[in-house]
């Protein structure tokens, strides 16, 4: 898999380097960080000065260079400067161009309230990409970066958009090499009477953990439970986390045809998981063997 | 537009397929380039801070200083634009000074800009207080008890403190306004100046005018100005006016369509400021007279910012666009302005001649983020010092602008002269954009600096606010250039790498030779 990591000389861009590097420390991934600097096509009140244009060119390709010494020998790297109207179109520019399979960006870092606070950036990006985004949260650079990825969780419902996701996250896994987790969400996306749902969940983990195994066919490990309780947040506590994972959500039904759209969800589980999180577009359409 | 830079040599790489068109080509056309070229300049602020004092030392031969005005401008700019192409640099004066004369002098050039801009800075803030208050007494039915507030000197600092503030932060983030509303309030600000002309004739025709002068051919006469030292004060004054006409010179580099579009640019600008400027001031003057009472442009109480007392007389219920128009003008002036100082530091800090933090770009925003606070910090206090030491402190803050430009404009036409000394006569076109006319420039600014200088002793000089038995403008003067000179011999013993030319060398290039 190829991971692209918007990098920004700042913790939170750390943070995205860090989770970036730890996703693509198996053999075949590669890592690309890309920087964006403003582009010139945009009005501006204050003059260009090409003498200030050199100066950020020089100051952006240091940053790239100690970006560089935080990766670990061993992975295949690149860097790249973009320029473009907004960190988020510089990004989905240059994934589309290099095809890459996930973008990793720092989640913010000023979340006064809950652990995520969606920054700009990263709800631009969750509301535009046709790939799978990672949010770093803020402290994942302190992690280091020889951690590797402990197990993927996918958190599915059985709304449309469960399969696509579904196939993300087992695809991950084995890019990760890491035990797959799947939760069912049903008991929390579907009210109705207690039993009748539970049942119902308990049914759904059953199903996808069916349908994982079948195509988890290196043997990988894999299990499934289910998500439990009156809120999307109590759920999300009664879970246990293990600090090394991530754990992949489905965009909105509300989003356009390949295009993440933070839903309701997903956003309150953003706020309560302690892990990296990854919103998969709806339909997104990788196959498992890809 | 893409850098790939492999993981084993991305310095190297990066640092050599560095592409300046990447950010900028091509991105203004001719109307664009205009707009800045007016948002830069700030008619309505520019107006508004500088006919008063102007008056005070030309009385009706204002348009002949203005036009006057320009020439200087002009020489300098074209030298100006010569080093910009042959040196392309965020330290402008400051590092072409450097190349052409060594550390020493280029030092001071960089501190004069450096103090110019910030002292323009806090006299722009300083208008947009005293027409923030002005507005809210006329949204709220014309109340001179709002309006009074702007004379309260702390609620007046107060208010200053937060606008200053506010566009250090947006500075800082680098939010810039959309093209299209920059069209706008351009254009706004061109109708109201224009509908105010328009209305002070009107007036003068019904008979009620406040003071109808009838407009005579002397008022273009430079010569008819009572003596030299009021002609050079006036000089002085009104070179501030087109400060930043420049920047459509300069913009060579991102202009799109043919080679000749800054050019045009250029002209096109400096017509629609000329025109604008003599239609405005003549009717000023035709409404309002040159007397010291009331409304009259020659009443030292209203000359810091004339528009704040003529907007009610002239414009009548419409006098709240005029508040509008300079508010709009300040902001958008104090947003470009708030580079200049910013991007010199950057290089003063780069280069060595002052700490490293200056030379710190904001990773999130990409702006010269530490230079920018250091600004916005210093045009602060100073405006808050002025307001309590001074009389007038728009007054005089104009006046030592024009001080500090003709300073820091004169050595940079002197560095255009001498750096290019090896090339001066290889073609035509050479011997004027590198020689004749800069050195003109130079000349004329240094004149004007020292008559300036010396006149500005009296205490009764401009506003006339005095400490020491010196006028002001003299001692905030000199005081800003004994404190480049102190500051500038401290670094020379913290960070003498600067000052023996290890980090920006002398050089004097000869025709076609490629520097550096």
């Amino acid at each position: 898999m190829r991971f692209l990591v918007g990098y920004t000389a700042t913790p939170a861009g750390a943070d995205a380097l860090a989770l970036g590097v730890r996703l693509a420390r198996s053999p075949g991934s590669e890592l690309d960080i890309v920087l964006v600097l403003n582009g010139g096509e945009r009005a501006t009140l204050t003059p260009t000065d090409p003498g200030y244009d050199t100066f950020l060119l020089e100051a952006a390709a240091g940053w790239l260079a100690e970006a560089l010494t935080l990766v670990p020998a061993g992975i295949s790297v690149h860097t790249h400067l973009e320029h473009a109207d907004s960190f988020t179109q510089g990004l989905l520019a240059a994934a589309s161009r290099l095809q890459a399979n996930l973008i990793v960006v720092g989640a913010a870092t000023h979340g006064l309230l809950g652990r995520f606070a969606i920054g700009s950036v990263a709800g631009g990006l969750l509301h535009s990409s046709p790939v799978p985004v990672a949010l770093a949260p803020e402290g994942t650079r302190l992690m280091g970066t020889h951690e590797p990825i402990g197990r993927v969780t996918c958190a599915v419902g059985t709304k449309p958009g469960a399969n696509g996701l579904l196939t993300a996250g087992i695809r991950l896994a084995r890019t990760v090499d890491a035990p797959l987790r799947l939760v069912s969400l049903v008991a929390i996306d579907r009210p109705g009477t207690d039993a009748q749902a539970i049942q119902l969940a308990a049914d759904h983990a059953q199903s996808v953990l069916d349908y994982a195994t079948e195509h988890l066919m290196d043997g990988l490990d894999v299990t499934a439970s289910v998500a439990s309780g009156s809120s999307v947040e109590h759920a999300v506590r009664g879970l246990h986390w293990d600090p090394s994972e991530v754990c992949l959500v489905g965009s909105s039904r509300l989003a356009q045809p390949h295009r993440l759209f933070l839903g309701s969800i997903a956003a309150k589980m953003l706020r309560e998981l302690p892990v990296p999180l990854i919103v998969v577009p709806r339909d997104f359409t990788a196959t498992v063997g890809e | 537009m893409t850098l790939e830079i492999d993981a084993s040599e991305a310095v190297e790489k990066s640092t050599g397929g560095i592409s300046k068109k990447g950010l900028s080509a091509g991105s203004v056309g001719l109307v664009g380039a205009v707009i800045i070229g007016i948002s830069c300049i700030a008619p309505a602020y520019t107006l508004t801070g500088a006919l008063g004092p102007t008056v005070a030392e030309v009385g009706l031969q204002l348009p002949a200083i203005f036009i006057a005005g320009f020439i200087p401008m002009l020489l300098v700019a074209l030298g100006y634009r010569e080093l910009n192409k042959a040196m392309p640099d965020s330290g402008t004066s400051f590092t072409w000074a450097t190349r052409a004369f060594g550390p020493w002098v280029g030092w001071m050039a960089g501190w004069g800009l450096i103090a110019a801009t910030v002292v323009v800075l806090s006299n722009l803030a300083g208008i947009a207080v005293d027409f923030f208050y002005l507005m809210l007494s006329q949204i709220f039915g014309n109340s001179a008890e709002i309006a009074g507030l702007a004379g309260n000197p702390f609620i007046n600092v107060g208010t200053c403190l937060v606008f200053i503030f506010a566009a250090t932060w947006i500075s800082y983030r680098d939010m810039q306004t959309t093209q299209k509303l920059q069209y706008w309030l351009v254009g706004f600000q061109l109708v109201v100046l224009v509908g105010f002309g328009i209305m002070a004739f009107v007036h003068i025709a019904n008979g009620s005018a406040f003071d109808p002068t009838p407009v005579s051919l002397s008022w273009f006469n430079p010569f008819a100005v009572s003596s030299f030292s009021a002609f050079a004060a006036g000089l002085s004054l009104s070179i501030f006016i087109f400060w930043g006409w420049d920047v459509t010179l300069t913009m060579s580099e991102e202009t799109k369509g043919s080679r000749s579009t800054p050019g045009r640019a250029a002209t096109l600008t400096v017509i629609i400021v000329m025109v604008l400027y003599l239609f405005v001031a003549i009717a000023a003057i035709s409404f309002a007279g040159v007397g010291g009472v009331g409304v009259g442009l020659g009443n030292p109480e209203i000359q810091g910012n004339v528009f704040f007392a003529l907007a009610g007389p002239a414009l009548g219920p419409f006098a709240v666009l005029m508040s509008i128009a300079v508010l709009s003008s300040s902001a958008a002036s104090l947003q470009s302005t708030f580079v200049s100082p910013a991007r010199t530091l950057l290089a003063m800090g780069h280069y060595g001649a002052l700490p490293p933090a200056y030379a710190k770009v904001s990773p999130r925003f990409f702006t010269p983020g530490y230079a920018t606070i250091a600004s916005a910090v210093v045009a602060a206090g100073f405006y808050t010092i002025m307001r309590f030491i001074s009389e007038d402190v728009l007054w005089d803050t104009i006046t030592t602008l024009g001080m500090m430009i003709c300073f820091y404009y004169g050595l940079t036409a002197f560095a255009a002269v001498w750096y290019f000394r090896r090339q001066w006569f290889a073609t035509v076109r050479n011997a004027f954009f590198t020689f004749v006319f800069p050195l003109l420039g130079g000349i004329i600014l240094t004149v004007l600096f020292c008559t300036t200088l010396v006149d500005s002793m009296d205490p009764n000089y401009g506003s006339g606010s005095e400490v020491f038995g010196l006028g002001l403008v003299f001692v905030l003067g000199m005081a800003i250039l004994l404190i480049g000179v102190v500051i500038m011999v401290v670094q020379s013993k913290v960070r003498p790498a600067f000052f023996r030319g290890e980090t920006l060398s002398l050089a004097a290039p000869r025709y076609g030779e490629q520097d550096e």
